[in-house]
């Protein structure tokens, strides 16, 4: 046996939920190794070139505030910026940027291997380490073992990987990598149950074959904002372009969409919705006559031009025929035609709240093996995965987000705690408390775990909690400040923002109007005009979720109750009486650790969650 | 039967055993009394009460011997196995007809607790088979107004209620409001893919939601007709016989009747069923100048009763002068009755009127039939069978004042005003909730449903 080494944990992959993972845990102090297949292809975007989004960009904002890599990354490796959803209230704002891939992968790859205590190792890793039922450590393909008290898995689509592209179908974990056959059938014979999910990405096009005047050109954001609070300013390097497919391309599919592999019966595994390939598009929506298409270079040095809107795995030649007919198009090289990925995942039920396997000691999931999509659900679950395997080797209180006080916490409770068919992306919509989850207040709600963490530094905390300081401080003196319609103040108010008013009323209440001239307002009112833009807005912006802000408060208040009663973990549902079969099926299919997590159970009634809690307050007596 | 008191359900119903025993039918003496008992255990009870019984040979019934738990005989009875989940409760079930005396009734219930059942709590079993998905909110509310509905149109709203009518009602109303989220909701996510907000779109769906929401409000007024009687005011000017004909409908002596006129100062309520309906029916002082103070007050809650009522019955006798009928009812149906027809000479009838005469007893089957018409027309106004009642009429009062006050132009705030919306409506079919809520609905209900 060849001995690795011995370390705190072992990271297997270093994609975006690999980096964060062992990053964070290499800063929190321990010994971490993260192996992967190529050094090369550290922090890689296989698929999009672009970072943040709307819930995605949410996402991002919490683990730059809790210390995480990958907002400070994309800020370095970025070349648009633009914040969408702008024209509505800070709840919804989604920073995104699009980034340049070589860069991005360049920058992670020398943060990692400056880190002190982190061990990067290339290799294969082909099964686990296990003792008495608990993994404690990977085996590699050339033999090297490296023995750990927690290892994460964060492989992406490599389990059991299938690559589509018409009627050719090999294996593949990405394009041009070889998949991971051995270590699937290592979790299943731990008891894992996997599953079978699908994924595609669009073909990339050689920049200078566009017709770049039938294209539109879509500029960043005037003025770019980074993502994180590390970087202080970025800037705008490129412009994107849009263009729409016709309607031949409508028939063009139609005409060969046997010969997809998702309509042929070739791919099994379930596909996100959101994310439809342009067949799917054309199948699902007939009455759609055009499809928006985003041309997005995927970096500075390169000629790679990524086809946003044309996922598809359909065969090469009727990929070039659909490309052919979109305008800005006709005359684009092909670099690599699109494709779709057959993968193994992990269904997430099977870990806790910590990402842990519930069964499996000393072993973690995290990013696409879980089940979800994109580069920021990943980093997000690597981020909490790594973090949670220090905390619980120094045998510290775990770090469990609530989703009522963060998108991780949304991510982590819709995953653990409910069933899934296709991908998981995160939207805005899947948080009940939307107007309190701003990427807006991101910083305020979790900068503090980050510093208890060690990953944020204090004084960085401190120049954060000036702003949302002064932030509150701007909305109270708004809100208390009262305005008599006499003439004096009309005309002062008019001058101010445009706006009349013939009641008594708060500069707040006036603010909440639609008809208010907020530019104006910005500059004239002297509790405005302190602020900077974005504060600016932002405190307009919550001035107008008044009320249903206080409705989430109390709504949240009753949850956190509920989060106080903990569930025994040797609870038997089956032996409760009065619950109905289908809850007791979901009671012990997800475990709930609370009370909180058990009312959120799909199929869990009033009645059911009141059993529950009157079986709880006697105590457990029976046992 | 007893009814039960809210407070302490909920714990009485989690805390207890699990299989439960009831009388299902009225208290006092009958021919036969129905016994249930549901609960994972109820092989094992029947298995010790009524050791011959086969639980496999379910939904039929058995001539049996009940036993105590000393093993003396009970009674010969009828039993019933049900199988879950084909049974009210959704549980194993098991339904026995014992000889209505108390001793066996009681006996038999004592013999299924020696063997480990619990002594049901008030609505218990319906309230299982809300937990088992046999009955949403909204028909497990119905159930109790079945029970103890007393008119045809009582038993049909009840009955249409527990088919899941309005249920349905209900979750169309839910689809429309989450197509208006999933709308929204689409525009605030999807907003890189270049979808637009349709404002249009989503106002149109708001007022789709807001016309199902008034439709579903029109009924109150039904419901509350149907289940608390439909008011009939009889005004009229003193001495017109409003008492005479009041007696007349009620067919008993229930107001005092005499020549002097101002003998009723109160208002005198009856119940009666005309066209399936609860009336209540009600006498009042006579409508006129007076100066003695207990007859004001009458008329001032004449005036009252007419004011609340759904229908009025006008009365005007034939010897007065016609030019002088009081407007007391100018937003109710309203009976135009000319009374003491007898007197009426060679007066022609006048049109709009009926005519009757208590002495004579002509026109009085004639002015039974116009009432039956009108309070026909009064509960089914809306020709269908859907009444809603109160909580419901509270629920989607909400659910309309979110959906007014929602804000487009800001599209994450208009969600949220949806989002309030919908959880109005799924309160009210009990997906969402709290115990408080569930317990005053079952509150209502006796031991044994």
């Amino acid at each position: 046996m060849t001995v690795g080494g011995d370390f705190d944990l072992v990271v297997v992959g270093a994609g975006h939920a690999g980096c964060e993972a062992a990053g964070a845990a290499a800063r929190m102090g321990a010994r971490v190794a993260v192996v992967t297949l190529h050094k090369r292809t550290i922090a890689q975007m296989p698929c999009n070139p672009a970072m943040g989004g709307i819930g995605k960009g949410h996402l991002l904002a919490e683990v730059d505030a809790l210390g995480g890599f990958q907002g400070w990354a994309a800020d370095r490796a970025g070349i648009q910026f633009k914040t969408l959803n702008v024209s509505r209230g800070p709840a919804v704002w989604g920073p995104r940027a699009q980034c340049d891939k070589a860069r991005y992968s360049e920058i992670m790859r020398r943060v990692l291997s400056g880190l002190p205590r982190l061990t990067i190792v290339e290799g294969e890793v082909i099964g686990l380490l296990s003792d008495d039922g608990a993994v404690v450590g990977v085996r590699l393909a050339d033999g090297r073992r490296f023995r750990a008290r927690s290892t994460i898995l964060t492989t992406g689509t490599f389990l059991g990987g299938v690559l589509h592209s018409g009627d050719e179908r090999r294996p593949g974990g990405r394009f041009g990598e070889r998949p991971s056959i051995g270590l699937g059938a290592e979790l299943v014979g731990l008891g894992l149950v996997l599953r079978r999910f699908k994924t595609g990405t669009p073909p990339r096009l050689k920049r200078s074959s566009l017709d770049f005047d039938r294209l539109e050109v879509q500029h960043g954001d005037r003025e770019p904002r980074p993502f994180s609070w590390r970087s202080s300013s970025v800037r705008n390097r490129i412009s994107c372009w849009l263009t729409r497919t016709p309607e031949r391309v409508q028939t063009i599919i139609e005409e060969n969409i046997h010969r997809s592999p998702l309509f042929s019966g070739a791919i099994e595994g379930v596909g996100p919705r959101y994310c439809p390939s342009i067949e799917d598009k054309v199948v699902r929506f007939p009455h759609h006559r055009e499809h928006t298409v985003f041309l997005e270079p995927e970096g500075l040095a390169t000629e790679s031009v990524y086809v946003n809107g044309l996922s598809t795995s359909l065969p090469h030649d009727v990929q070039e025929a659909v490309v052919h007919a979109v305008p800005g198009l006709e005359a684009a090289e092909f670099l690599r035609h699109g494709y779709a990925v057959e993968y193994d995942m992990v269904a997430p039920g099977q870990v806790g709240m910590d990402l842990g396997c519930r069964d499996v000691p000393g072993l973690a999931l995290a990013g696409q093996v879980l089940g979800t999509s994109g580069y920021e659900e990943a980093a997000a679950l690597g981020f909490l995965a790594g973090a949670n395997a220090v905390l619980r080797g120094r045998g510290e209180d775990l770090f469990h987000p609530a989703r009522e006080d963060s998108y991780l916490g949304v991510l982590v409770d819709d995953l653990v705690n409910r069933d899934h068919v296709e991908p998981y992306r995160m939207f805005t919509s899947r948080a009940e408390h939307r107007l309190l989850l701003g990427v807006d207040s991101a910083r305020e709600r979790l900068m503090g775990q980050g510093v208890r963490l060690g990953l944020v530094r204090p004084a960085a905390f401190h120049v954060e909690q000036n702003r949302w300081n002064a932030r509150s401080r701007a909305k109270a003196m708004l809100e208390g400040m009262n305005l008599n319609p006499d003439r004096a103040t009309r005309e002062a108010v008019v001058q101010a923002c445009g706006i009349e008013f013939t009641s008594p009323a708060t500069w707040a209440q006036l603010l909440r109007r639609q008809d208010v001239d907020l530019d104006r307002a910005g500059r004239n009112i002297p509790e405005l005009s302190s602020l900077n833009d974005e504060d600016r807005r932002i405190v307009v912006g919550s001035l107008r979720y008044e009320g249903y802000l206080d409705r989430h408060r109390r709504e949240i208040e009753r949850v956190r109750r509920l989060r106080r009663v903990k569930l025994p973990g040797d609870l038997d549902p089956g032996a409760i009486p009065g619950l109905s079969r289908e809850v007791v099926e979901q009671l012990e299919r997800h475990r709930p650790v609370t009370l909180a997590d058990a009312e959120r159970l799909p199929g869990m009634t009033p009645a059911a969650t009141a059993i529950l809690a009157g079986r709880l307050a006697r105590g457990g007596a029976d046992s | 039967m007893e009814m039960a008191s809210s407070s302490g359900l909920s714990s009485a119903l989690v805390g207890g055993a699990d299989t439960i025993v009831a009388r299902s039918s009225p208290a006092g003496r009958g021919g036969l009394a129905l016994i249930r008992v549901s609960g994972r255990e109820t092989r094992a009870l029947a298995a010790a009460v009524i050791p011959e019984l086969d639980m496999d040979r379910g939904w039929r019934a058995s001539l049996v011997e009940l036993r105590s738990s000393g093993g003396e005989r009970i009674d010969r009875a009828v039993a019933i196995p049900y199988r879950n989940p084909r049974s009210y409760t959704g549980e194993d079930m098991l339904e026995v007809m014992v000889h209505g005396s108390p001793w066996i009734i009681r006996a038999t219930i004592e013999a299924f607790v020696a063997a480990g059942a619990r002594r049901a709590g008030p609505g218990e079993f319906t309230r299982r088979a809300v937990a088992n998905g046999k009955l949403d909110l909204v028909q497990a509310e119905a159930v109790n107004e079945l029970i103890s509905a007393e008119t045809a149109w009582q038993a049909r709203v009840a009955r249409a209620q527990i088919d899941g009518r309005l249920s349905r009602e209900f979750a169309e109303l839910q689809a429309t409001l989450v197509d208006l989220l999933a709308e929204i909701e689409g525009a605030l996510d999807f907003a890189q893919h270049d979808i637009p907000f349709d404002v249009e779109s989503a106002e149109k769906r708001r007022r789709r939601a807001l016309n199902q929401i008034g439709a579903l409000l029109a009924t109150a007024s039904r419901g509350r007709r149907i289940r608390d009687g439909v008011r009939v005011v009889i005004v009229g000017p003193p001495n017109s016989g409003k008492s005479t004909l009041f007696n007349l409908l009620v067919g008993q002596e229930r107001a005092i009747v005499s020549p002097h006129p101002g003998t009723t100062r109160d208002v005198v309520e009856a119940e009666l069923e005309v066209a399936g309906v609860r009336l209540i029916l009600k006498d009042t002082a006579g409508l006129g100048a007076t100066s003695d103070p207990v007859e004001r007050e009458g008329v001032r809650r004449a005036m009252g009763a007419a004011a609340d009522a759904d229908a009025v019955l006008l009365l005007w006798p034939a010897d007065g002068a016609r030019d002088a009928v009081p407007a007391a009812a100018e937003n109710q149906p309203t009976l135009r009755v000319r009374s003491k027809w007898d007197l009426a000479g060679a007066e022609e009838v006048p049109p709009g009127w009926t005519v009757v005469s208590c002495r004579t007893g002509e026109g009085v089957g004639g002015l039974r039939d116009a009432l039956s018409r009108m309070v026909e027309a009064e509960v089914a106004d809306l020709g269908g069978e859907i009444a809603i009642a109160e909580r419901h009429r509270r629920g989607l009062e909400v659910a309309a004042a979110e959906l007014e006050g929602a804000d487009f132009a800001l599209p994450e705030v208009g969600a949220e005003a949806v989002r309030g919306a919908l959880e109005a409506v799924r309160e009210l079919t009990g997906e969402v909730g709290t115990e408080d809520l569930l317990d005053r609905i079952f509150s209502e209900f006796c031991i044994g449903k």
